[in-house]
């Protein structure tokens, strides 16, 4: 009977394992204290100045905008005015038509009560939207009050 | 609704006028010229309308004006057009406000036609947004007064308001206006 031959067994190798590194191994870092802080003080510097060249730029665009429609605003008052007070002589025939046959009733008043107490007869009170609308379309008046929220 | 029959209105006759039958596009194109060639009567009308602050008085401004911008677009359709179109074809097309800043060769080549053959220089980009001084012929309205009431609390004696220096010493803690 020959030897019986041992199985070669898992063993370390010769000299041993290694040691297991488990300390964090830190990156080799550029920023430090003084280069994070040159950073941020670089990056405010050029920042502000680009923000506020790009702040002149716009207000530069948006005067010149402004002028162009200061500059347009007569015509349009002057147009809108004439319209304004075409349709006040007309709603007031209408509601003169509207309410003929109604006892007691004075136009622009609620029976001889006048809305305004304190102004005198030909004193100019601002029109409201709700008034010029009073005898169109409700839809012309939806539109307009609503225009708004398209823009 | 608040119009009773003895406001005074304009008949329809009085408000007819030949308008302004130009779209907004146009207006933005020729904004700075037509402002500056009908500057007066812009003013004359502006004044009026901000001192009385009623439409009924500066119908006749506002007619002026309008006349003078009619001239104006009228001017620039005879003498104009071409150039007139391609500045408005650039404005409409460039961004949705008419940007002037956008528009920069087609406005130069406006500006020239319109500085050759009607006469008017382009004023500087913020001309409109600066105070205007204007002396009009128009006699100045009087200012409100306020009214004078019998039972209203009495003045400090002369005396007293010459010793004190400070509003503080005038009217002791009960000033709206000392600082907090």
């Amino acid at each position: 009977m020959s030897k019986a031959v041992a199985p070669p067994q898992d063993l370390p190798p010769p000299g041993g394992f290694g040691k297991v590194s488990y300390e964090k191994v830190p990156h080799r870092t550029f920023f430090n204290g003084s280069r994070i802080a040159l950073t941020a003080f670089v990056s405010y510097a050029v920042g502000s100045v680009l923000y506020t060249m790009s702040c002149q730029r716009l207000k530069k665009i948006y005067l010149e905008q402004k002028s162009g429609q200061i500059a347009t605003q007569p015509f349009l008052l002057a147009e809108r005015d004439r319209q304004l007070l075409r349709q006040m002589r007309r709603n007031r025939d209408a509601e003169a038509e509207l309410m003929k046959d109604v006892e007691g009733w004075e136009v622009g008043t609620l029976y001889g009560t006048p809305v305004f107490s304190t102004l005198g007869e030909n004193e100019w009170v601002e029109y409201s939207a709700q008034s010029y609308y009073a005898h169109a379309d409700p839809q012309d008046r939806m539109e307009y009050e609503n225009s708004s929220h398209w823009l | 609704m608040v119009i009773t029959s003895q406001f005074k209105l304009p008949t329809e006759e009085e408000l007819a006028v030949p308008e302004l039958n130009v779209s907004a596009a146009a207006f933005a194109t020729g904004a700075f010229h037509l402002g500056k060639y009908c500057e007066e009567p812009c003013k004359e009308f502006m004044l009026c309308r901000d001192e009385l602050g009623d439409p009924r008085k500066c119908l006749s401004e506002g007619k002026q004006v309008t006349a003078c911008g009619l001239e104006f677009f009228k001017k620039v359709k005879k003498s104009c057009l071409a150039e007139f179109i391609q500045y408005e074809k650039c404005l409409v097309s460039s961004s949705s406000n008419y940007e002037y800043a956008r528009c920069r060769k087609t406005q130069n080549v406006f500006d020239e036609c319109v500085k050759t053959h009607i006469g008017v220089e382009r004023p500087r980009p913020f001309y409109f947004c600066e105070p205007k001084i204007h002396d009009s012929k128009r006699p100045k309205p009087p200012t409100a007064e306020y009214p004078v009431y019998g039972d209203a609390t009495p003045k400090l004696p002369e005396e007293k308001l010459k010793e004190a220096k400070t509003t503080f010493e005038r009217q002791g803690i009960f000033d709206a206006g000392r600082p907090l």
